[in-house]
């Protein structure tokens, strides 16, 4: 019995051991598996954590030259600004006070000095951003004891940076100026004053590239050039000054000398005037004795002397003649005749003036024509004065135009309410130097003919007067004996 | 709630304050200013700004952070000075405050102090919001939060930012009153009835195998996966300490560690700022034991995450009409997007309106919830967010 139970029971126990044994088995099977499924899992992970490596480095790098191109297009951004800003100007102290913080900030920098000088003179600063005075003034006094050095740049037209280096001392020079990364770029305008511009960061993080350094010689070249043009502007601009004052003194000079002609010429008038006055009293008194003489009031006078005397008589009348046209002339310039200036009918003075002188010109056989355009008939004018214009310009013509002649009065409309007369002859001419001078008083062109014919000298200064006295103008058109046209104009009514 | 901005970049401070504070008047129209918020880039942090400002509004509150850029509606200004002038209604209670040297005092404590400052006089009023500005350069700026929490409440809305420099990390500056302070924190509370919305992204998305921190105290991570913690950034960028030490202000804004948190569905965000002995001195702590991820962010995930937290800010306001945003925008956010930070922008105003007006700062930190969806979630202090606070008032 108890050999059995033994049996049954290592049986039994067999059984478990095996059952157990069966499902250790299993398990190991199943934990084997499992680590296995583990092993791979963590091996997609470290798989999975190395490909984000490499996305993090890649990403990384994107992001790295994503930022140099904003850094680029932001300083581009700024030069554009900058350039724009500095071109406005054409001032010299006002290039420097236009270079803003927020250029120099999308540059990536934050301090910025420009140093220039004359050779021989110690270097002047221009520009400061992030500096205090004092450390301004430990700067000025860096450059003044390296001015050679920095002098040696700006010959040789070269930049000096933190990846380039200067021959100071990159170290040295970040410690005085307080940088961290710096740039210099000479300021070489053609003319005046040469120079540096500075440009540093303290920050840690910028790193200066050859880009930065680029950008940096373009700001420097454009400033040099917007310099250059204020000097340029400012030397033009004195010229221009020098010029104006010369030609202001040059003007009061001649206001001057104007004035004392004025005052010449109203003595000239006054004398004139004054003498004319005297003269007439006298010759008034010879041409009335001789007037008597001639009348045999006084007795029979031999024909020997009436000869004489007719010759003091006309003699006489052409003196009168004379100092009457100097009277007016004086009157008209000093302002005492005015022009009564009232509506006229051109075509009847012209036309009572040609009668007038139609039978001179009969007996010289010279053809008078008078043809006054219809519409210039109404004219604005003071007919005694203006009717003396005709007589003068008329009667000279008759005097010049020789034997078979012709003379035409024509007129024509012109803008602006003014009617033009032209009197044309056939006449002998009148030399170019002369066409001027001749409405001069006593003027009288040297020829032939005038050494025949008489005249004062005063009639065309006359006629000049009067047109100007009417707001007109006279010239005349000529050519040696080719005739001469006599023009001018008088308002319309 | 009615905000009036002015925003001037002039070269002359005090003209820009003059010139910022009377925009800010004219656009908030005749109505009685209660508060005013001070933007400005880092040029502006001078005391003699804050007085002219001060000189205008004569007794008006005055607060507010530097920043490596202004956010508004003009774009992005990388100098310049902004006044947001802010008219409350009447049933709506605030209280401003503020707490300077908080590294004497710890970051804890100064969380505390400042949490009871912004309670005073708030008993019995119901508590809705509140808005904060730190330091964003002291260590310990979870402890900060914690602090407050402790006061306010665990799961209390704050949403805040850490001030930012030129991304030179040297001085940020918080501002109140007539002060210019550093080592400070500043902010608001508001309560009765007010309505917000808030919507916070990142965008960055987890990268590689999950590691564990196995040995770390506060900010500072000396092991992950028992080895040397900087080694994380060696190993994945291929670089020597010594050569990625000087890239790793750069790289860790582009590449934080993400930090995964139970219940949450969004990783938390971590920037590394040195390496200590091996191991990394993060923005912010990272729990010994937890899993961390190293995260990646690409220009579109980015303003993805843009777009969704303009549509939350929207969507959390409910059937209330946003009258403006407060935008609290990562400073690695303005590093990733480069020249193309206008974008992110454009995105938000896209999604809340353009008629909405906007304005906010690049921070060094946010202070936010992490899941949005449910506003009265607990608030983390997280880095590379865009955070979105629309109010109705």
């Amino acid at each position: 019995m108890n050999t059995e139970i033994t049996i049954y029971s290592l049986l039994g126990c067999s059984i478990v051991i095996i059952a157990l044994a069966l499902l250790l088995l299993l398990k190991i099977k199943q934990a084997r598996t499992w680590l296995s499924r583990a092993q791979a899992l963590q091996k997609s992970l470290d798989e999975m954590d190395e490909q984000a490596k490499l996305i993090v480095r890649t990403d990384i790098e994107l992001n790295k030259t994503q930022e140099e191109l904003d850094k680029k297009i932001a300083g581009l951004y700024a030069l554009q600004r900058f350039s724009r800003a500095v071109s406005t100007t054409l001032e010299e102290n006002q290039i420097f006070s236009r270079i803003e913080t927020g250029f120099l900030e999308d540059l990536g920098f934050e301090k910025a000095l420009v140093f220039l000088w004359q050779e021989d003179k110690l270097p002047r600063n221009f520009l400061n951003i992030g500096y205090s005075e004092e450390g301004l003034k430990t700067v000025q006094s860096f450059i003044e004891s390296n001015k050679e050095l920095f002098a040696h740049l700006i010959r040789k037209e070269e930049t000096a940076s933190s990846i380039s280096g200067f021959a100071v001392g990159k170290d040295q020079l970040n410690r005085i100026l307080k940088v961290n990364s710096f740039i210099i770029s000479p300021l070489s305008p053609r003319e005046g004053n040469k120079g540096f511009l500075f440009v540093g960061t303290e920050n840690t993080d910028i790193v200066i590239t050859e880009g930065d350094e680029e950008l940096i010689v373009i700001l420097a070249n454009q400033l040099g050039q917007a310099l250059e043009n204020a000097r340029l502007f400012e030397k033009t601009w004195k010229a221009q000054q020098e010029l104006e004052k010369k030609v202001d003194e040059r003007t009061r000079e001649l206001k001057n000398v104007l004035e004392e002609v004025k005052r010449i010429s109203k003595r000239k008038t006054d004398f004139i005037s004054s003498v004319s006055h005297e003269l007439r009293t006298p010759l008034t008194s010879i041409k009335g004795y001789a007037a008597i003489l001639l009348a045999g009031k006084l007795g029979n006078i031999p024909q020997e002397v009436r000869e004489r005397l007719e010759k003091v008589n006309r003699h006489s009348d052409e003196l009168v003649h004379m100092v009457n046209d100097l009277l007016d002339i004086s009157r008209i310039e000093a302002g005492r005749v005015t022009m009564k200036q009232e509506p006229q009918d051109l075509q009847d003075i012209a036309e009572k003036v040609v009668d007038l002188l139609s039978l001179q010109a009969k007996e010289e056989n010279v053809e008078l024509k008078c043809a006054i355009a219809p519409d210039t008939r109404n004219i604005l004018a003071d007919h005694n004065q203006i009717e003396r214009v005709f007589i003068n310009l008329i009667g000279n013509a008759l005097k010049f135009t020789p034997r078979g002649g012709k003379i035409t009065i024509q007129s024509c409309r012109l803008e602006q309410n003014q009617v033009q007369v032209d009197i044309t002859d056939t006449g002998c001419g009148i030399p170019p130097e002369a066409q001027e001078a001749i409405f001069e008083e006593f003027y009288r062109v040297d020829n032939a003919i005038n050494q025949e014919v008489k005249g004062t000298g005063l009639g065309l200064a006359l006629v000049k007067h009067i047109i100007e006295a009417h707001g007109g103008k006279i010239w005349v058109r000529s050519k040696i004996g080719a005739g001469s046209t006599f023009s001018f104009t008088l308002p319309l009514a | 709630m009615h905000i009036g901005i002015g925003i001037s970049t002039s070269r002359d401070h005090i003209l820009a304050a003059k010139e910022a504070t009377e925009a800010a008047q004219v656009n908030l129209g005749k109505k009685k200013i209660d508060a005013a918020i001070i933007f400005s880039t880092i040029d502006f942090a001078h005391p003699i700004v804050l007085k002219t400002i001060s000189g205008i509004l004569r007794d008006v509150p005055v607060f507010g952070a530097s920043s490596l850029g202004i956010i508004s509606d003009q774009g992005i200004k990388k100098y310049g000075l902004a006044v947001v002038l802010l008219a409350i209604q009447e049933d709506t209670y605030f209280n401003i405050a503020c707490v300077k040297d908080i590294s004497k005092k710890g970051a804890l404590l100064s969380g505390k102090e400042l949490g009871e400052k912004l309670l005073y006089g708030c008993k019995g009023v119901r508590r809705n919001l509140s808005i904060i500005f730190s330091d964003g350069l002291i260590p310990n700026g979870p402890e900060l939060i914690f602090g407050l929490q402790e006061k306010l409440g665990r799961s209390f809305p704050l949403v805040g930012a850490c001030a930012s420099d030129n991304l030179t990390f040297e001085k940020t500056y918080l501002y109140f009153g007539g002060e210019v302070l550093t080592d400070a924190v500043c902010g608001i509370l508001f309560g009765g009835k007010w309505n917000f919305g808030l919507g916070i992204q990142h965008g960055w998305k987890p990268l590689g195998k999950p590691r564990r921190v196995t040995k770390a105290s506060g900010d500072v991570v000396d092991e992950i996966d028992n080895a040397p913690a900087a080694g994380i950034y060696e190993e994945y960028f291929a670089k020597s300490i010594p050569e990625f030490k000087k890239d790793l202000k750069r790289i860790a804004m582009l590449y934080p560690i993400g930090i995964k948190i139970p219940g949450e569905k969004e990783y938390l965000l971590r920037n590394a700022i040195s390496v200590k002995n091996g191991g990394l001195l993060f923005q912010g702590d990272v729990p010994e034991g937890s899993t961390i991820r190293l995260m990646i962010g690409t220009k579109d995930s980015c303003l993805e995450a843009a777009a969704l937290a303009a549509e939350e800010a929207k969507k959390n306001l409910g059937h209330h009409t946003m009258k403006f945003a407060l935008i609290f925008n990562s400073a690695s956010r303005l590093t990733l997007f480069g020249r193309h930070a206008y974008r992110e922008i454009e995105v938000i105003k896209e999604k809340l309106g353009r008629n909405i007006p906007v304005i906010g700062i690049y921070t060094y930190a946010e202070q936010a919830p992490l899941s949005a969806i449910n506003y009265l979630g607990k608030t983390y202090f997280q880095s590379h967010t865009v955070t979105i606070l629309g109010i109705a008032g």
